[in-house]
């Protein structure tokens, strides 16, 4: 019996010195998010005198809002991830499927092609695009800098779908044109309803991208009125760069939007942006 | 029966040959074109980009091999090539190991494992941008949080410039990356995990297999190609850092944290207002980029294929 007691206080210590780690590094993980939200809530003068705020003070987002124009700016990134999604869950959905129920001559090297397209790095068309969009009259426009996210997006965006239809069964199809379905049927009918799971995955994914994106949104817009939210804050870090309570305020809101869906869909969030992850 | 009275007649078969071009082409013309003008076309335009000299004014020249030949005599392309492979050989070794530690330990039947996978996690769904500009705050030498928090320990002298002192501010923009990517790396790692047999770990115990063992010889072997993903990714990330470093530090001070993304955008659109910018030789340094993730691509699929099989 010692020994099962013995066995039992080292299962005891060793379980309290795993969570006393996990405590740990969640206080770590934590503190920045914490410390910006305290901040956001203090006077400009309690900043760096406590940790904890006396009393919660919103007025900082109520001064940030419109200071640095953020409903704009908000607008601007939806309107532009609404366009860049839209056509990217559109082609990439009718390809993927292509790519995972046609047989055709050919197809497994125009897979390749999309595919390559996917490892290209944003640097290095970001100065062709740059002189491309302006050749187009796009440049410093909201579609433009929607149109210039969708080619390497289109291309994983595909790569996802194709590899979620070929997890339906083949014998759907079969049995849709059996029924009378023409090809075009048989993909609305009875395939597209079912890529509903890969679908949200595909939408998530994007629409983070694009939310998220900071290079060719900042290049591609110029004037400050167009500018979407991520490049929107980079640009009034100088006129705040020591208002720590309206800076944490606004970088809160820009982060809400996103924090909602993530707690609402918390599940296929995750499966979205670990998708790359794992090909096929 | 016989045979002729089954064969579709020839129009029919030409007919069906059609549709088999036809309709796939259909699905895929989409797709197909926006890739074509959007990846393709600027794809093209780079690399003839890169063989040329122009300032986005005046009509270029073509200059042969001197922009490549340039930038191997270029002190701050081969300071930001040094960058990268530091911050490269540093993310990717510690973004694989801490968060592979800790989807372990969540992994072992842990009670509160999902409220702490969703602390993790939180960062990963923030902008690089927002954090970027949210750790200049932390990092601020007077006024910054992070010096503060010594200060008030009296440990005054362990206050540091951080992202203004040469030799730390990489250290410290890693240290960000770790924060921020834990979570995402984490759960690749914890969702693997999930699918090893549980019956490997039970006969393991059965034969006196402790923690470690179990790790070592089950679950490290039984996640090998998860580990190459992500080893891969992490590299693919070094190569093509930009944003966060771009907003925290512009690849100061002095070059110092100096990227080869953040080079090629200095010298394309400049510290603005400065000199002409250079845009065939920003592009050279595009292509470098390129060349260096597509290698690791080319090693992530080719892994991708091999989990495909064993699925």
């Amino acid at each position: 019996m010692i020994a099962t007691d013995q066995y039992r206080v080292i299962q005891r210590i060793r379980e309290l010195v795993t969570y006393a780690f996990l405590i740990l590094l969640s206080i770590v993980m934590a503190f920045p998010l914490l410390w910006m939200v305290m901040t956001s809530v203090k006077e400009q003068r309690e900043v760096f005198t406590s940790f904890l705020p006396r009393q919660l003070d919103f007025s900082n987002y109520e001064r940030v809002w419109h200071a640095m124009d953020l409903p704009n700016h908000l607008g601007n990134s939806l309107y532009v991830a609404g366009i860049n999604v839209a056509i990217v869950l559109v082609t990439a959905t009718l390809a993927g499927y292509a790519f995972a129920r046609f047989e055709f001559p050919g197809r497994d090297w125009i897979f390749y092609v999309f595919l390559a397209a996917m490892m290209i790095p944003g640097q290095a068309i970001l100065i062709p695009m740059f002189q491309y969009l302006k050749s187009l009259d796009l440049l410093n426009t909201h579609v433009g800098l929607a149109l210039s996210m969708t080619g390497g997006a289109i291309s994983f965006a595909t790569f996802l779908m194709r590899a979620f239809f070929r997890t339906l069964p083949f014998e759907l199809g079969d049995a849709g044109k059996i029924d009378g379905c023409s090809e075009w049927g048989v993909f609305w009918y009875v395939y597209l309803p079912l890529a509903r799971p890969g679908i949200a995955t595909v939408l998530i994914f994007q629409f983070m991208g694009v939310w998220n994106e900071f290079m060719f949104s900042t290049t591609f817009l110029i004037s400050p009125k167009l500018k979407t939210i991520q490049p929107a804050l980079y640009q009034v870090i100088g006129r705040y760069s020591v208002d720590y309570t309206a800076l944490s305020a606004g970088l809160l809101l820009a982060i809400l939007p996103i924090l909602v869906v993530f707690l609402l869909l918390q599940k296929q969030f995750i499966k979205g942006l670990t998708a790359g992850a794992f090909k096929g | 029966m016989t045979v002729s009275s089954v064969r579709p007649k020839s129009e029919d078969l030409w007919m069906t040959q059609l549709k088999k071009f036809l309709l796939p082409a259909a699905f895929l013309f989409p797709a197909g074109f926006f890739l074509a003008a959007f990846i393709a076309v600027p794809m093209i335009q780079a690399i003839l980009l890169g063989f040329q000299r122009w300032n986005g004014i005046e009509p270029a020249t073509w200059v042969g091999l001197r922009n490549y030949e340039n930038l191997l005599q270029d002190k701050v392309f081969w300071q930001s090539m040094g960058n990268v492979v530091y911050y490269t050989v540093a993310t990717t070794v510690f973004q694989t190991t801490i968060p592979l530690l800790i989807a372990n330990i969540l992994n072992s039947g842990l009670r509160g494992s999902t409220a702490f996978r969703f602390l993790y996690f939180l960062p990963v769904i923030i902008s690089l941008t927002i954090t970027g500009l949210l750790w200049r705050m932390i990092y601020e030498p007077n006024f910054g949080v992070l010096n503060e928090i010594l200060r008030s320990l009296g440990l005054r002298d362990w206050t540091q410039l951080w992202l203004a002192d040469r030799n730390l501010v990489i250290p410290c923009i890693i240290a960000v990356s770790i924060w921020q990517s834990l979570g995402f790396f984490m759960m690749i790692f914890f969702a693997a995990m999930q699918g090893i047999p549980q019956d490997l770990y039970e006969s393991a115990s059965i034969d006196g297999a402790n923690v470690w063992h179990r790790f070592r010889f089950i679950t490290i072997p039984m996640l090998r190609s998860t580990m190459t993903v992500v080893i891969v990714l992490n590299t693919i990330g070094g190569i093509r850092a930009f944003d966060q470093i771009w907003v925290m530090t512009t690849g100061g001070p002095n070059h110092a944290s100096e990227t080869l993304g953040t080079y090629l955008y200095r010298t394309a659109f400049g510290a603005l207002g400065s000199s002409n910018p250079h845009l065939g030789y920003a592009t050279a340094i595009a292509i470098v980029i390129l060349v260096f993730s597509l290698i690791f691509s080319i090693i992530q699929i080719r892994v991708g294929q091999v989990n495909e099989v064993e699925l």
